[in-house]
């Protein structure tokens, strides 16, 4: 099995947040707003590398890329 | 090489602007590109090749206007929207500095507050135009309050916005007629300075980031020209989509009254169903290939929102309004790093109108709509609501 990164695009996160609806146990928007990765590295064909395939696939600003 | 199909449509005809849904599937059947002598364009028409598209600025450039004359292209050069990065990525920050969720967190509470008390007087009157009354009202008030015109210029901002929009359009009669209006809201802001906006406003607060460095010299104008143009017209359609859509589908109003939950999805449904925008272009980079047909480097491409929000090959029974169906991936809002700007603010709106809505309203019994062709934004011009049955 093979790990993906989550990689985050931090100056074009507008902090939309659809991302952590999408995968809340991988990631926030804390306090000021700013997205934080709470978990960076999913195993592939996993449930979190499902969820974050599915918050990637949501930003709206393409801020979140899965490698 | 092979060349994509043709079609004798003409994207701007009154009878496609006001339902281009038929058209849409047509044009989709005829393949993922299709080519439009009509208005020199490539259509894109399928789900997958414009969400592509939409992501792939490189090939999809933006920097050579995204409007289908080459006037406004021209009226458009050095703003976030007809740019792409570099220059786009420092004009995008200046945008959503004050203007993306994180900016907006505060606002949530006083505009729920305001589109429910709009909604709780409108449901004791009964009888009122939901689009004067609530689509083109509640946007209108929070942008204006948000940016901080006050006076005179509030009264021209509907006028001001459908002409910025509609002079996207080819150069058709239309087009023709609302350049001089744009013109005015082009030399206003031009010329709009701190002084003229409401103290503590986000538009006073653009202005001060300017005095500091923080944006460049001369960006203030064109940054309030982007609210007034882009926040208000397309929010003013979304907003009396929601109600037309609601009143139409009242098992679908219940399901959300029973439900507040599916108040974010609904609105990704009301927003995939009938897009605010019908068409927004870009232009060829180099030459592309999309499913086996090639777009010359150069050429203008057409953007349907619409067809690929309706395409069955993405979603199932993409004809049906359905509010649990919550799809987070449609394309009316584009996608990239031109997804609207505003979509944040957008949602606090939008949210709070369907939130007021199921929690007062159990039926609206409407009227027939009226609907009038524009170039760029579809929306419902009257919808006469006849009897609410309250909740």
């Amino acid at each position: 099995m093979s790990t993906l990164v989550i990689e985050l695009d931090q100056p074009r996160c507008e902090g939309h947040g659809l991302c952590e609806e999408a995968a809340p146990d991988l990631m926030h928007l804390d306090d000021e707003g700013d997205l934080v990765l709470d978990v960076a590295r999913v195993e592939d064909g996993t449930p979190q590398a499902r969820a974050a395939a599915a918050a990637v696939r949501v930003c709206p600003v393409a801020a979140l890329r899965l490698v | 090489m092979t060349t994509p199909p043709t079609s004798d449509v003409d994207l701007f005809a009154d009878d496609v602007l006001i339902d281009p849904y038929p058209t849409y599937a047509a044009l989709r059947e005829l393949g993922a590109v299709v080519h439009l002598p009509a208005n020199e364009v490539y259509a894109l028409t399928r789900y997958d090749a414009i969400r592509d598209a939409l992501g792939d600025w490189e090939t999809f450039s933006s920097a050579r206007g995204i409007g289908f004359n080459p006037m406004v292209n021209q009226a458009l050069v050095g703003t976030s929207l007809a740019s792409d990065p570099p220059e786009h990525t420092a004009l995008r920050a200046a945008l959503t500095e004050n203007l993306s969720p994180r900016a907006l967190r505060g606002l949530k509470g006083r505009i729920d507050a305001r589109a429910d008390a709009l909604v709780a007087e409108l449901v004791a009157t009964g009888s009122f135009d939901a689009i004067d009354a609530i689509a083109r009202a509640f946007p209108l008030e929070i942008v204006a309050d948000l940016v901080g015109f006050t006076g005179e210029v509030r009264g021209h901002m509907l006028a001001w916005g459908k002409a910025a929009n509609q002079v996207i359009g080819p150069l058709n009669p239309r087009t023709a007629d609302s350049f001089p209006i744009a013109g005015e809201l082009y030399r206003w802001c031009a010329g709009v300075a701190k002084d003229d906006l409401a103290e503590g406003s986000i538009g006073r607060g653009i202005f001060e980031a300017q005095e500091r460095g923080a944006i460049p010299q001369g960006s203030a104008g064109p940054i309030i020209h982007q609210y007034l143009a882009a926040g208000v017209e397309n929010t003013v359609s979304a907003i009396g989509n929601i109600i037309a859509l609601l009143a139409a589908h009242p098992d679908q109003l219940a399901l959300v009254r029973k439900d507040p939950s599916l108040i974010p999805g609904a609105f990704n449904e009301v927003l995939r169903f009938w897009a605010p925008i019908n068409a927004w272009g870009r232009e060829t980079a180099r030459e592309v290939e999309i499913d086996g047909v090639t777009i010359p480097a150069g050429a203008r491409v057409a953007i349907l929102f619409g067809a690929g929000n309706r395409d069955p090959r993405h979603y199932d029974d993409p004809d049906t309004f359905a509010v649990e169906r919550n799809p987070v991936d449609h394309l009316s809002l584009g996608y990239g790093v031109h997804g609207c700007a505003g979509q944040g603010l957008a949602r606090l709106e939008a949210h709070a109108i369907i939130d007021a809505l199921a929690r007062r309203v159990e039926r609206l019994v409407v009227g027939d709509e009226t609907r009038v062709p524009h170039n760029a934004t579809r929306s419902i011009e009257s919808l006469p609501v006849l009897e609410v049955v309250p909740a």
